[in-house]
């Protein structure tokens, strides 16, 4: 850099002039790397897809998507989803053991299907001594998908809708109001089929898309679906409360366009554009320094 | 006219709030035979088959023992303290304490011509009742007394608080405390609360389920339209039950309980205010290893302070003071009341309707 220094007409000067140069070039390589990092990073980051959505991909029937595994689910990406123990005045709320539930979306014309996985090292599939409970995975969606309702299990202005698989092998569908409300669909909607291999649960629940039945979701709609869920371990003496669950998350059912793709192009349209400014404001309030001097 | 309002003003009965009147049980314990006839009239009533089998809405132990559920005294339960705010956190009962609903060899023997004693299949290692007229004491000191239980109908039933679905409930016709089987999702948290261990899970049904003091006998919905008492009190050979509402003050419950204060709640510790209550057993005095007769309790009024309370000491010794009045040529409105004979006056049906 001392190279470039210019001759002046004291050192006083030729200090003071030495530091702006300095910290120009200081802010430019700033920005060099801050374009390389972005250029870097970027598509990594947007690859990730957007925060708590869950990718619906395409399936065939054919490829019978409704058996846990089933080679249809080897193109699906699956989200890990984290959970935690739900709020609750249930005795021993805070004592739930499942941590991560996997979570695999697809459709079919007719059909939405979940393929969920989660790590259970006991198989508690029946209940038949006064203090064994099921393991069990519950889906929850609201009723009304234009509005998120409260996540413990909606309220009355915004119900939910819940698909309840226990590992006794029955299947419910439930409508509730808030907690302690659940109340049984006359005939469940949804089909279940479950393994349990190498201390893993895998449950794929499946639904016609549509449903014009009172009270229970239409997954025919043109927009991001809410969706939670909530994981009970039976040999945990887990159930009602005391269970694990996750935040809200979504699937995006709306026809715009979707993806990382179309992510990348605006984070990289976006980087450049700051980028771009920032340069043009460093390089304006040097010019407007040189001019004073 | 509610209950409230006939004692407006006039401190009597208290019955949970929002309740027009409570069903009550006396049983006297100085009758008790242990014939378990209440047991068998329950259980084919209400408690065969489909998932029923290991339950005994009532039964009938031995005291002191082990109880069923097997040491169900220490199973937790019931309130923290008076206030009724915080409840005692509490355990569900393991099968093996229960006891399973054994299977016997009666095909080998009553058909095969096998010459095997009667016995249960398996191995069993325990049961209701495993512990029958055991009690303590030495000889010639030894005691035991029975013990017929079923729900408590508790003024403040912990079980009903533990629901988070108030899938159980206490009816406001009479206090009767019930399970609505289409809300129960068997979560079981009324049968880890209940204190008396008296609500149990059907794994058949997937539901929980408990004494119902025999609603449809009282409402009058048997065969003829006519109106009884909970089978277990009518079937009682020795009838050592009264069956009425606590607040009825014309009914002897109301007279034994509220004013001469000698019928008792089990365990008032646990504060769930039952509303089955207990006239304290009475046994002779302890012998001398010579066979005299000596001046000591063959019960130890500890015990039984463990189970009734303190009041047992004064229900005892009012029960004795009212014998002497009679043993003396006496009149006594509360003998009289133990010793009736009459249905009419023992179970107050007519306050049913």
């Amino acid at each position: 850099m001392s190279e470039n220094r210019e001759p002046g007409n004291d050192s006083e000067t030729r200090a003071g002039r030495s530091r702006e140069r300095r910290s120009v070039a200081v802010g430019a390589i700033a920005i060099a790397s801050l374009i390389v990092v972005t250029t870097a990073l970027a598509p990594m980051l947007v690859s990730a897809r957007p925060a708590n959505q869950i990718p619906v991909e395409s399936v065939s029937v054919d490829d019978e998507p409704q058996d846990p595994t089933s080679d249809a689910w080897d193109t699906v990406p699956a989200v890990d989803i984290p959970l935690a123990s739900a709020p609750s005045g249930v005795p021993n709320a805070s004592d739930t053991t499942t941590e991560t539930v996997s979570v695999q979306s697809a459709r079919s014309d007719e059909r939405f299907y979940l393929r969920l996985s989660w790590s259970d090292e006991t198989a508690d599939s029946n209940a038949t001594d006064p203090r064994a409970f099921v393991d069990a995975i519950a889906v929850q969606v609201p009723k009304n998908t234009s509005a998120r309702p409260p996540i413990a299990m909606g309220n009355t202005e915004n119900p939910v809708n819940l698909w309840y698989w226990s590992a006794d092998g029955e299947t419910e569908e439930l409508l509730a109001g808030g907690p302690g409300t659940t109340t049984e669909f006359e005939q469940a909607a949804v089909n279940t089929s479950a393994s349990h291999d190498n201390g893993r649960w895998t449950v794929v629940m499946s639904r016609d898309i549509e449903s014009d039945a009172t009270n229970r979701t239409s997954l025919a709609v043109d927009r991001d679906v809410d969706v939670a869920f909530a994981v009970w371990n039976g040999s945990n003496m887990e159930r009602s409360g005391q269970k694990s669950v996750s935040e809200w998350y979504h699937f995006p059912l709306g026809s715009g366009p979707q993806g990382p793709p179309y992510e990348a192009i605006l984070w990289t349209i976006a980087g450049l554009a700051i980028t771009g400014v920032a340069l043009v404001t460093i390089h304006a309030v040097r010019n407007t320094r040189g001019e004073t001097r | 006219m509610t209950a409230q309002d006939a004692d407006a003003g006039d401190e009597t009965v208290d019955i949970a709030e929002g309740i027009d009147h409570q069903v009550a049980m006396v049983m006297d314990l100085n009758k008790c035979i242990g014939c378990q006839t209440c047991t068998v009239a329950c259980k084919s009533l209400w408690t065969e088959g489909g998932g029923r089998d290991y339950m005994y809405w009532n039964n009938v132990e031995t005291k002191p023992g082990k109880g069923y559920p097997r040491d169900w005294e220490e199973s937790g339960g019931g309130w923290k303290s008076d206030e009724h705010g915080e409840r005692q956190p509490g355990q569900i009962p393991d099968q093996e304490d229960y006891g399973e609903a054994w299977e016997f060899n009666h095909e080998e023997i009553m058909y095969d011509g096998s010459d095997q004693p009667l016995r249960p299949d398996g191995d069993p290692e325990w049961g209701p009742n495993w512990d029958e007229d055991q009690g303590a004491g030495e000889y010639p000191n030894s005691y035991y007394f029975y013990l017929p239980r079923i729900c408590n109908h508790c003024t403040h039933p912990s079980c009903v608080e533990a629901c988070p679905r108030k899938a159980i409930y206490k009816r406001e016709e009479d206090g009767i405390v019930l399970i609505d089987q289409e809300r129960c999702r068997g979560y079981r948290y009324c049968v880890e609360g209940c204190p008396y261990k008296k609500v149990y899970y059907n794994a058949t049904q997937k539901t929980s389920e408990k004494c119902i003091f025999c609603y449809p006998r009282i409402e009058g919905e048997g065969p003829e339209g006519e109106t009884f008492a909970p089978a277990c009190a009518e079937d009682c050979p020795p009838q050592l039950r009264l069956v009425g509402f606590l607040d009825d003050e014309e009914g002897p419950i109301h007279k034994l309980v509220e004013e001469y204060e000698v019928a008792l709640p089990l365990h008032p510790e646990y504060r769930t205010q039952p509303n089955v209550y207990y006239i304290p057993p009475f046994a002779p005095p302890q012998h001398s290893e010579d066979g005299e007769t000596v001046d000591v309790d063959r019960i130890p009024r500890t015990y039984l302070e463990e189970l009734f309370g303190e009041g047992v000491h004064d229900a005892l010794d009012t029960i004795e003071r009212e014998r002497d009045k009679v043993d003396r040529g006496g009149s006594s409105e509360l003998l009289d009341m133990l010793t009736d004979t009459n249905p009419a006056r023992k179970y107050r049906l007519e306050v049913f309707d």
